[in-house]
């Protein structure tokens, strides 16, 4: 089965444009054919709710910034202890039976529940939601960048030995641009989860971000508010999907195209 | 014996590749090929013989010529289930048993529940693989996987056995013993047999006839009769006779120039 | 064999370690923290054991909203994987955008499943299902689709019908990509069906429970909920590991 390019691109887009389509007709059903009063609420038409986005562009963008400047503080923490403790598990033997079981436990912690707790314990907005971001970006990526490093051929390896290259350069030459495929699995996974925790923590009682704007509009019952701040959250979600995609791109070119392994 | 049951009529087949070239895998290639005969397509890689074979199976359609197996198309004889391919690979379903693994083509054939108990028994205790039936896939030697897939082919009774290079991923010592297996099997059975290598003494050992194509584009460069008695052992291939077949097919490659 | 003991010495040993630290107030040190900001691991057990029926009570409540959430949401990204196996031209379009629906952040959809439901559970429910959705769809659909090189030759080399294909070669074959889904969604469920406890109107369940408890600067009550939560996890995922083992002994993985 192969389909090109360009025809992939036709299809996405006929989506797009077909999912946005059934929303407007959803939405209009709710408001002049089921006749709901809670259709401005429940499902608003998605033009309206574009109009208010454009309308409060500003407002919306340095919410955002906040809340994404965060998680992206967070992810890149944890991304860097991610890889740091992966590389040393793959160092030391002792270090990864030590510390193995406990990723794979503290991947079953609900981390974004503890949200609450690391907020009542740092009392700091700021710091909490770089804590939960890093967090929660430090498990994907330790565990995939991990499965990474193992999953090197030994011969790849035996060929730098026979010509008794050091251990530093084994990892230089070998092993990490091996694993680099397995790190950014890891790190599409996490980027929208930093997202996620950013936004959260926002909403347990921050004074800026989008969250806060998303719960404040809620209670307040400024509705076209609220979607606007939904769809922007989504926004931002996606985006940094596709950044994290993009960098793929750019730094292992040849990787286009192909999936990396999910852990 | 000598009825021309497989025709090959002008058989061409091009590609367009990513850079859009035309690739010419066939270039009107003609064959008669005769019912209960063992013939092997031998040639490089890139001289089509794999391509052949495909479209002989209806797994692919040629851009030029046709091919008239008992007076219908291979469409008809594959909806017929007339075909037992065996490919380069085992092909077994990880997830079913060696017995299992065998029944799969007799399931969608709708064959009754008794007889492909019989068959299995049959085809097993024929590849030597009597013990092996409740084994996962897993759990066998690539030589053992690929005798399943043969036992596999068989068990439909095909009236085609189609082989596509069933042996290149084995080494020498298990390839020399499964072809001795596989003539004595095909004695047992009356199949037509079509079987692609790129071995020369493997191509000689077993066929009535080798068919040598030639790559860029593949061609049909000679048809060798092998007059060798039948049965045929290993120790043949010590015999002065084997190796003239070998060096005259030989020839055959250092001739076109490749 | 020396080899398995050391598998589990060795994090034990540390585990033992840590706790003991922590009890005898060296996190605290370290961390800079009060005693009533991060209660020590006994006075956690205590507070578990005084409560401990109301905490499987909560726990309950948290883990059936997960479970039927997870089981709907797997049920229908299967089926959407199907779909985009059957059509698979416009099915990957599809999957494109599921995987851009997968990026989109928990935390928003819960107000809005608080709009569509009255119910604390039918909310949960409708949080979870979303979220475990995608993940379900993108493995079955690889599942389905990548096949071992031949074996499709093989079903069309006997004339077999789509449906056929699909029952005997495509839906075992995606066995262990549905496994990987559920085991990435039981982390997944627990978590959206406690954030989505954050902001319903449900007076139970541990995300309730969580909030109420720090609300009422109960921290080791919260803590203890933690700990209740993450051991449900850890116990569902080893029920789909033994599942995984028996039903798919087969694969790579299981040897």
């Amino acid at each position: 089965m192969t389909i090109s390019k360009h025809e992939r691109r036709l299809v996405t887009a006929v989506w797009l444009v077909g999912i946005l389509a059934f929303w407007e007709i959803m939405a209009f059903i709710l408001k002049y054919v089921v006749k709901s009063e809670m259709a401005s609420v429940k499902l608003p038409f998605l033009h309206t709710i574009f109009i208010t986005m454009f309308q409060n562009a500003g407002m919306l963008l340095e919410a955002s910034a906040v809340t994404f400047s965060r998680a992206l503080l967070g992810f890149a923490i944890g991304a860097v202890i991610g890889v740091v403790l992966a590389i040393l598990m793959s160092l030391s033997k002792t270090l990864e039976r030590i510390a193995f079981p406990y990723l794979i436990i503290s991947q079953m912690i609900p981390v974004l529940g503890l949200a609450p707790i690391i907020f009542n314990i740092v009392r700091d907005m700021n710091l909490s939601r770089i804590i939960i971001a890093a967090y929660i970006t430090f498990f994907p990526v330790s565990v995939n960048m991990l499965s990474g490093l193992k999953s090197v051929d030994q011969e790849k390896k035996e060929l730098l030995y026979a010509i008794a290259a050091s251990k530093f350069n084994v990892y230089r030459k070998l092993m990490l641009p091996y694993a680099m495929p397995y790190l950014f699995t890891g790190l599409k996974i996490a980027a929208p989860m930093a997202v996620t925790a950013s936004i959260l923590v926002d909403m347990l009682g921050s004074k800026s971000g989008i969250g806060v704007k998303m719960l404040y509009s809620l209670y307040s019952s400024s509705m076209d508010i609220f979607w606007a701040s939904v769809i922007t959250s989504a926004i931002l979600g996606i985006v940094s999907y596709y950044l994290v995609i993009n960098a793929e791109h750019f730094f292992l070119p040849w990787q286009s195209g192909k999936e990396g392994e999910t852990a | 014996m000598s009825e021309t049951q497989i025709q090959v009529k002008d058989v061409s087949m091009v590609y367009t590749n990513n850079a859009g070239e035309k690739i010419n895998a066939l270039d009107s290639v003609s064959l008669d090929i005769k019912e209960g005969e063992f013939i092997s397509l031998l040639g490089p890689s890139g001289c089509g013989k794999t391509t052949l074979l495909r479209i002989i199976a209806d797994l692919l359609q040629p851009t030029d010529g046709e091919i008239i197996i008992d007076g219908q198309s291979p469409r008809d004889i594959r909806i017929k289930q007339e075909y037992g391919i065996v490919f380069q690979q085992p092909v077994l379903y990880d997830w079913r048993t060696v017995r299992r693994n065998i029944c799969l083509p007799m399931e969608i054939m709708g064959v009754p529940k008794k007889e492909r108990t019989s068959r299995i028994d049959e085809k097993l205790d024929l590849v030597g693989l009597k013990d092996f039936g409740k084994k996962y896939p897993f759990e066998l030697s690539g030589g053992m996987q690929q005798r399943v897939g043969i036992a596999r082919a068989l068990a439909l009774n095909p009236k085609y056995l189609l082989m596509d290079e069933p042996f290149s991923a084995l080494d020498e010592f298990t390839r020399e013993k499964l072809n001795e297996d596989l003539l004595e099997i095909w004695g047992k059975t009356k199949s037509t047999v079509i079987f692609v290598t790129h071995n020369i003494p493997e191509s000689v050992f077993l066929s009535d006839r080798v068919i040598v194509l030639t790559p860029h584009p593949g061609k049909l460069a000679a048809v060798v009769d092998i007059d060798l008695p039948r049965p045929r052992r290993n120790e043949l291939r010590d015999s002065p006779e084997f190796f003239e077949y070998v060096a005259k097919i030989r020839k055959c490659f250092q001739e076109v120039k490749m | 064999m020396m080899n398995k003991v050391k598998n589990i010495l060795w994090p034990l040993l540390f585990g033992i370690a840590f706790l003991a630290l922590w009890q005898m107030g060296y996190v605290h040190k370290v961390l800079d923290l009060k005693p009533f900001q991060l209660p020590v691991p006994l006075e956690i057990v205590q507070t578990l054991h005084a409560n401990l029926p109301k905490a499987i009570k909560d726990c309950g409540v948290t883990l059936s909203g997960a479970f039927i959430g997870m089981m709907i949401g797997s049920a229908i990204g299967f089926m959407i994987a199907v779909i985009a196996t059957i059509f698979p031209k416009w099915g990957y379009g599809g999957l494109i955008i599921i995987t851009a629906f997968n990026a989109m952040p928990i935390v928003a959809l819960s107000p809005i499943m608080n709009l569509y439901f009255s119910t604390g559970m039918a909310q949960k429910i409708g949080v979870v299902t979303i979220v475990c959705m995608a993940a379900m769809a993108m493995n079955a659909y690889s599942g389905l689709n990548t096949l071992k090189p031949y074996s499709m030759d093989l079903m069309h080399s006997v004339a077999a019908e789509r449906w056929v294909i699909f029952k005997k070669l495509r839906l075992p074959n995606c066995m262990p990509n549905v496994f990987t889904a559920f085991k990435i969604n039981v982390a997944a469920s627990i978590i959206a069906a406690i954030i989505s406890e954050y902001f319903a109107t449900s007076t139970a369940g541990l995300g309730f429970g969580i909030k109420d408890n720090l609300r009422k600067a109960e921290m080791a009550m919260g803590w203890s909920y933690i700990v209740v939560a993450s051991l449900a996890g850890v116990l569902i995922y080893i029920v789909i590991l033994l599942l995984e083992r028996n039903v798919i002994k087969w694969h790579a993985s299981q040897r």
